[in-house]
């Protein structure tokens, strides 16, 4: 297999996405999966402003990588409405081996793809991204 | 949420062939104890109101209120003492590293701004006194060879102390700065304990040669000594003036207590009146510690019970406090009225409470190591270290006479089927399970993989058996005392530890090492909650509400977590820091109310809200 670090290509469609979420607020999460065959990363789902956390913890797989991006809305302790952008590494603790390996090595390239990220947060399984740790990142 | 509902606490940690000190505030009338790593503050008028400080990284020794009641000096055997305040969440004032070794005896000055700490230096100084905010040393303290036990400041001007220790020496020193001034050798045995008197002007040395002696509180000459007829007849551990200074309170390992009365110009001390304690009639009696206060005498055997006399009238019988002095292992709640909980500890401990009440009664198992404890409300079984699994019939109050099978391999699990006619109940071991029918044999099954947790459903009929590889493996029992193996279950990544049937019996929860819970639906054998990994350690322990629709689980990371089956696990309600150093039994009281008890040796009653 060749140097997954340098090799896996960027699909244009991901970045477009992203900036739509953070010009037009028109998504509330994307989900990106790494295709091997193709040797790309694709936009797998993306979440309407009106789902929820749950919602979108329910769309990423049980026992697969994925990546993704979270607008996290939430309330400062000054009263004002405040929002950040989350990029989130889902590598479950049951995953293939292999695919951890591709996920992580293709990670920083990905995201440096991406402007605008606030929060970077590594998940191996759900409680790694539950609420109360989004919460507790923001500051 | 989660609200702590009551506290029954343990006892203070106690140690064969030597006393313990336990201290007291009058003007609260509190005392201070300590039991592992965590210093315990009581009210004596409320037993059930009990505070615990938990800070310290080495066990704790001694504790002492300061003169003004505000802070608190607690030290331990690393040799450091920590200063914190009484109020305020136990606010940390300073930390001090004040002896090489083990800290025996602590005492404040009457203005509250010096502190005397004595113990065991190894070699180098084992006596320092220090300021109480800056921790600067006052003086040197030459003149003991070998550990010294006690040590206490006069309380009135001009200043001075007064040690004693294992080198059967009792020195006096004066100051400030403090230096030797004379020592005396009156004693031929360990002197054990040493008190000035609160109006300054004598204090009392006891002795493990069974003599107390009276000198001069500033000469530090002797004057007197107490009588030695109607004396103890064994090592005294202890003595604590009464708050008039007119009466000493001593205890020994003749397991009596005796008040003396002291005359005017001390020279001589004669026994007012006897105190014995009898309990289970063996070395746990001996009495090891004591404390007047107020109108309180207090006495600590080394059973760790706490017996609380009336000052004025001593004859009326104690009350009588008693609890854990090593961690609880197992815990069992019964009862459907008035809840009893029967919590065990390895030491071979068995001790009733009742909610809202507190102790009830207690017992102790002689030679034995519990390490599990299954109840019904007619009987209790035990399994332990040594092969054996013990049955004690329970009745209203007492506790009956133990019988026991021995089964040949070490049990790891014991499960009660409460449902079945007889009463029969499965072992596991390391290899396979074992039938019982109340204490007879049924049938040994060796099951070919290695076991780690096992139950048995109410009726009798279906047992499921955790292995250390994470499958759960589902047997139905039939009429010949055979297990037919029905499924397999895998989802587990770590050794079961728990596995539990829901009351309704349409569910039943599992929990393993590698701190993940799963409940599962019986019939269908499909998950129902999962992701129930919120825990960061091994999970212990696990129970379910009577209503069928939360389990609590219990970790080594010191929290107790409540999960409702209908909801995602992740809108849990967690209590954090339930026992220090790991919750290992939990078990629901009623919908609302869980108990836990943990490393801490004591069991804890919370009260759960669900959101």
């Amino acid at each position: 297999m060749a140097n997954a670090a340098s090799g896996m290509a960027v699909h244009d469609d991901c970045k477009l996405r992203f900036l739509e979420l953070k010009a037009k607020r028109t998504h509330r999460f994307i989900v990106y999966k790494i295709e091997e065959k193709q040797k790309q990363v694709i936009v797998e789902k993306v979440g309407e402003p009106i789902l929820t956390f749950e919602d979108f913890a329910a769309s990423l797989p049980a026992d697969e990588c994925r990546y993704a991006i979270y607008d996290f809305d939430f309330v400062t302790a000054e009263n004002c409405q405040k929002s950040k952008i989350f990029f989130i590494a889902w590598c479950p603790d049951v995953a293939k081996v292999r695919s951890k390996m591709i996920y992580a090595s293709s990670k920083d390239r990905f995201k440096r793809e991406l402007d605008g990220i606030q929060v970077e947060l590594q998940a191996t399984d759900p409680t790694e991204m539950d609420l109360d740790v989004l919460k507790s990142r923001v500051n | 949420m989660a609200k702590l509902l009551e506290t029954f606490p343990c006892v203070p940690s106690t140690e064969r062939g030597r006393g313990i000190l336990i201290a007291g505030d009058p003007k609260s009338d509190t005392i201070l104890y300590c039991n592992g790593r965590s210093v315990f503050i009581r009210s004596l008028r409320q037993p059930q109101d009990v505070q615990v400080y938990g800070e310290h990284g080495y066990a704790v020794t001694v504790a002492r209120y300061s003169p003004n009641g505000e802070w608190i000096a607690s030290a331990d055997v690393s040799g450091t003492v920590r200063v914190w305040g009484t109020h305020n969440g136990f606010v940390l004032k300073n930390e001090f590293r004040v002896l090489a070794g083990r800290i025996d005896d602590l005492q404040w000055s009457f203005d509250g701004l010096r502190i005397v700490a004595s113990g065991d230096g190894k070699g180098k100084s084992l006596v320092r006194s220090f300021a109480w905010d800056s921790g600067n040393t006052m003086g040197d303290f030459d003149g003991h060879s070998r550990r010294v036990l006690s040590c206490a400041f006069k309380p009135t001007r001009p200043f001075r102390i007064a040690t004693c220790g294992e080198d059967f020496l009792v020195n006096f020193y004066d100051g400030p700065p403090f230096k030797f001034h004379s020592s005396h050798r009156e004693h031929s045995n360990f002197v054990n304990c040493i008190r000035y008197s609160p109006d300054g002007t004598k204090f009392i040395t006891v002795s493990s040669d069974k003599k107390g002696m009276i000198y001069d509180g500033k000469t530090g000459d002797k004057i007197g000594e107490l009588a030695s007829e109607d004396g103890h007849k064994g090592s005294i551990y202890a003595v604590s003036w009464s708050p008039d200074s007119k009466r000493v309170l001593t205890v020994s390992a003749d397991k009596s207590a005796k008040v003396w009365e002291v005359a005017e110009d001390g020279t001589v001390g004669s026994v007012i009146k006897t105190l014995t304690f009898m309990e289970s009639g063996g070395a746990e009696d001996m009495l090891v510690g004591c404390l007047w206060q107020n109108d309180h005498l207090i006495t600590v055997s080394l059973g760790g019970t706490m017996s609380l006399f009336s000052a004025d009238d001593m004859d009326k019988p104690p009350l009588l406090l008693s609890g854990h002095i090593k961690n609880v292992t197992s815990l069992a709640v019964l009862g459907a009225n008035q809840k009893t909980i029967l919590s065990c500890s390895y030491d071979g401990l068995i001790v009733k409470w009742l909610q809202g009440v507190g102790y009830s009664c207690k017992l102790q198992m002689k030679d034995t190591k519990i390490k599990r404890l299954a109840a019904t409300e007619s009987s209790i079984f035990l399994s332990g270290f040594d092969n054996k699994v013990l049955r004690i019939p329970l009745t209203d109050n007492e506790f009956g006479a133990a019988e026991h099978v021995d089964i040949g391999h070490q049990p790891l699990d014991i499960s009660i089927a409460v449902d079945s006619p007889e009463s029969t109940s499965l072992v596991s071991f390391d290899s396979g399970v074992v039938l019982l029918n109340g204490l007879n044999i049924l049938s040994k099954i060796d099951l070919g993989f290695a076991v780690a947790a096992s139950v048995i459903s109410p009726d009798g009929k279906e047992a499921i058996v955790g292995g250390q590889d994470g499958k759960l493996h589902i047997y139905s029992v039939s009429g010949d005392n055979s297990l037919k193996e029905e499924a397999v279950l895998e989802k587990h990544r770590g050794a079961l530890t728990v596995i539990r049937y829901s009351p309704d019996l349409t569910m039943f929860a599992s929990g393993d090492a590698n701190r993940e819970a799963v409940v599962w639906d019986r019939e269908t054998k499909q998950v129902k909650l999962n992701n129930m990994l919120f825990h960061t350690a091994r999970i212990n322990c696990l129970a379910w509400s009577p209503n069928n629709r939360m389990v609590a689980t219990g970790s080594i990371d010191t929290c107790v977590i409540v999960y409702e089956v209908d909801k995602p696990a992740s809108s849990r309600i967690t209590v954090r820091n339930a026992h220090l150093g790991g919750v290992n039994a939990v078990g629901f009281i009623d919908d609302c109310t869980v108990a836990s008890s943990g490393e801490d040796a004591s069991v804890r009653l919370w009260h759960i809200e669900p959101q």
